[in-house]
């Protein structure tokens, strides 16, 4: 079972799961078996608010670290979300085409993106944040947003 | 608790929009609202501001306890239904603007005093669906709700 570091900043309480390493804008990746899940932080997914559409990269393609893997469009902006592991889209979330609110309910578990087939994890995990520096960046990006929402 | 309401000739169907001010959404919401009550069906419906009912404001809380309501969310919070189910109303349908936009990619809503193009043709045809069930609610049809809306009012 997946445990979480837990943040409230105002009224809102971000959740940073302990299992995941993350990149900078806040996508998760996650090794499972031999293949790589990645989605969408809480605080990611609650600071761009309602998903209306998901569009991935799709199955077959070949993502390079940093490469745009993802576009979320919600009720507030269009986002594009960069790969945080090298390698093949083995599989894309098929709830992201029918339900991709699945995200913002479900941001660590059922609103996964895609797997990845990765080309060298051991080398793309070392650029990624482990859980306790992601959870410190993301306290400080989140209270600057509820500051910025007060100004 | 189950509630059940019998409409009648003599009730009009009470529209809650969303009231978030200086939201795409919210504004796509109360426009739907306008649209409806003014121009597509203004004999049959009449519009309850939600800050009203927020306030506590006594005529609006009866007005939704004693007929009908539609309410239109802008955002998932559902602040709509769930005060008109606070002020004792039953809310016959409620629609949520981002399930209506998944239908119409093609009327993508921006602007927030001011909507776009797609926000105007997203509002229009959200306001269809409401009309559609406002046309539905024949007079004297039985509506059985499972809103847990008090008896206040």
């Amino acid at each position: 079972m997946t445990e979480y570091l837990e943040t409230t900043v105002d009224k809102f309480i971000f959740r940073v799961a302990k299992d995941c390493y993350y990149n900078s804008e806040g996508v998760w990746a996650k090794m499972e078996g031999n293949q790589v899940k990645i989605g969408l932080s809480d605080f990611v997914q609650q600071r761009s608010g309602d998903v209306a559409f998901a569009e991935i990269q799709p199955e077959g393609t070949q993502v390079n670290f940093e490469d745009e893997v993802a576009v979320i469009e919600t009720i507030k902006v269009d986002i594009g979300f960069s790969s945080p592991v090298s390698g093949r889209i083995l599989k894309v979330n098929p709830a992201m085409e029918d339900a991709p609110e699945i995200i913002n309910e479900d941001p660590y578990g059922e609103g996964w993106l895609a797997a990845i087939e990765p080309d060298d994890w051991e080398s793309d995990r070392q650029r990624l944040f482990d859980p306790d520096q992601y959870f410190s960046r993301m306290k400080v990006e989140a209270e600057e947003e509820v500051a910025k929402g007060h100004e | 608790m189950s509630k059940t309401i019998k409409v009648n000739n003599k009730q009009k169907v009470v529209i809650v929009p969303c009231s978030g001010i200086g939201k795409t959404y919210g504004t796509v919401s109360r426009e739907a609202a306008y649209e409806v009550v003014e121009n597509v069906r203004p004999d049959q419906t009449h519009l309850v501001a939600l800050s009203l009912l927020v306030l506590g404001d006594e005529s609006s809380r009866e007005s939704v306890a004693q007929n009908p309501a539609v309410t239109i969310d802008g955002c998932k919070l559902a602040c709509a239904t769930k005060m008109v189910e606070e002020s004792g109303g039953t809310v016959v349908k409620d629609f949520a603007v981002l399930d209506v936009y998944r239908k119409h990619r093609e009327f993508k809503p921006k602007g927030i005093a001011e909507l776009n193009e797609g926000g105007i043709k997203l509002a229009a045809v959200l306001a269809e669906e409401v009309a559609e069930v406002v046309d539905n609610l024949d007079n004297n049809t039985q509506i059985d709700s499972g809103t847990e809306g008090g008896s206040n009012g």
